[in-house]
């Protein structure tokens, strides 16, 4: 299967996407009360968010073979190296700035 | 599988045990929907075997498990002294055990079933958002029971979810010919497992019980960091994973056979993903239990 890294391609995307987000909602209290806004709470916007650019990134890649080509997303082993990368990047991103808050509070 | 449905039935005898075999139900009407999609064409599959077969075989567990999940229903209800039709949830079971009678007893009865198919199509497509919406109800009204329940559910699934990761794991370390079908199968399982037991239960107790009872005793005991940093932390952190199971369980759909006992790549790639989700899983569990400790410690003080 020559595309077969498509879904773990939409995942590291999507996880570094949503992983800018909680950070951002950490460190910025109005943009935390406008996705609170958004769904009632924080955490449902943030799930919500996850899995609409999830389904996003995964349809724009099925659809374009342009961006499936120019993202090597044929590469399995690319892909799920920086799946890795991204997935561990971001929750030691996430725990830095709660400590770095938690520190300065 | 009435084995199975009598020792659920033993080991929980209020609402988890009801609920677990529904899970099983719904594992199987998934997979009765995909066999029956495969008969028609629909998903197509390189060498189908004897589905027919499969697809009778499930229905019949299917339907046996929902009679069981019946039957218990109706027992926890006359044990509290509760009509089964007074609620929507047992109305709606009600009609679930209609539907599966239904689609099972003509299947196994009539020769002649080319006029019967129609209906058993609609049906079968009718019964999967009614048990959707069923078990649904029938989770909030348990959640609603006891919430203490709801975090055992919550780490039960994710037990579970990190024992198929290490079987999907092993698949991948030590691939024959049946491999690529046994991981797939346990990839289903993880996202299922992962969404409703750990990102929907979990979450629901975040939400209506951890802020309103559990948050405030942790901020006012000696461990306050057990919230502002690994509850705040792990609460986002969990999003990523079952977007991971999600993109695993699709990696093994669109893998075909050849490519996975050929390609020692594409099952190290899969290998790291599996990795990254147990160690995900694995890093929920120890997040959950220094705030489940930080917890106890702050009731005490």
């Amino acid at each position: 299967m020559k595309e077969s890294a498509t879904s773990i391609a939409s995942a590291a995307i999507t996880i570094f996407l949503t992983g800018c987000i909680i950070i951002a909602h950490d460190v910025s209290t109005g943009f935390r009360q406008s996705l609170a806004a958004l769904t009632g709470h924080h955490w449902i916007s943030v799930s919500v968010v996850a899995i609409v650019l999830f389904v996003l990134s995964l349809v724009l890649l099925l659809g374009s073979k342009n961006a499936r080509k120019s993202l090597k997303v044929y590469d399995i082993k690319l892909w799920s190296t920086a799946l890795m990368a991204v997935t561990l990047i971001m929750i030691l991103g996430i725990l830095a700035v709660l400590i770095a808050r938690y520190l300065a509070d | 599988m009435l084995l199975v449905i009598g020792g659920i039935a033993l080991v929980y005898e209020r609402w988890i045990g009801h609920a677990l075999i529904a899970i099983i139900s719904l594992a199987l009407m998934v997979y009765a929907l995909t066999t029956g999609a495969i008969l028609k064409g629909r998903i197509k599959k390189k060498s189908p075997g004897n589905v027919i077969k499969l697809h009778k075989r499930v229905g019949i567990y299917f339907g046996a498990l929902i009679l069981g999940s019946f039957i218990y229903g109706l027992w926890l209800r006359l044990e509290n002294g509760e009509s089964i039709l007074a609620s929507v949830h047992g109305k709606l079971g009600l009609i679930i055990l209609l539907i599966g009678v239904l689609q099972v007893i003509p299947s196994l009865i009539l020769k002649n079933r080319a006029s019967y198919r129609i209906l058993h199509k609609i049906m079968g497509y009718s019964l999967a958002p009614i048990l959707i919406i069923d078990a649904s109800w029938g989770l909030h009204n348990g959640v609603i029971a006891g919430t203490k329940n709801l975090v055992l559910f919550h780490s039960i699934t994710g037990g579970l979810s990190a024992l198929l990761l290490v079987w999907i794991i092993i698949e991948m370390l030590y691939p024959a010919d049946r491999s690529l079908g046994r991981a797939r199968i346990a990839s289903y399982l993880t996202a299922l497992l992962i969404t409703a037991g750990c990102w929907i239960a979990g979450g629901y107790n975040y939400l209506t019980v951890y802020g309103s009872q559990v948050k405030p005793v942790i901020l006012a005991g000696p461990h306050p960091w057990a919230h502002e940093v690994v509850m705040e932390a792990k609460e986002h952190i969990f999003v990523f994973l079952p977007i991971i199971a999600f993109a695993l369980s699709i990696t093994l759909f669109a893998l075909d056979r050849d490519a996975f006992l050929g390609d020692a790549k594409s099952r190290r790639a899969l290998t790291i993903t599996a990795c990254l989700a147990l160690f995900m899983v694995l890093l929920m569990f120890l997040m959950g239990a220094v705030i489940s400790n930080a917890g106890h410690t702050g009731a005490e003080a």
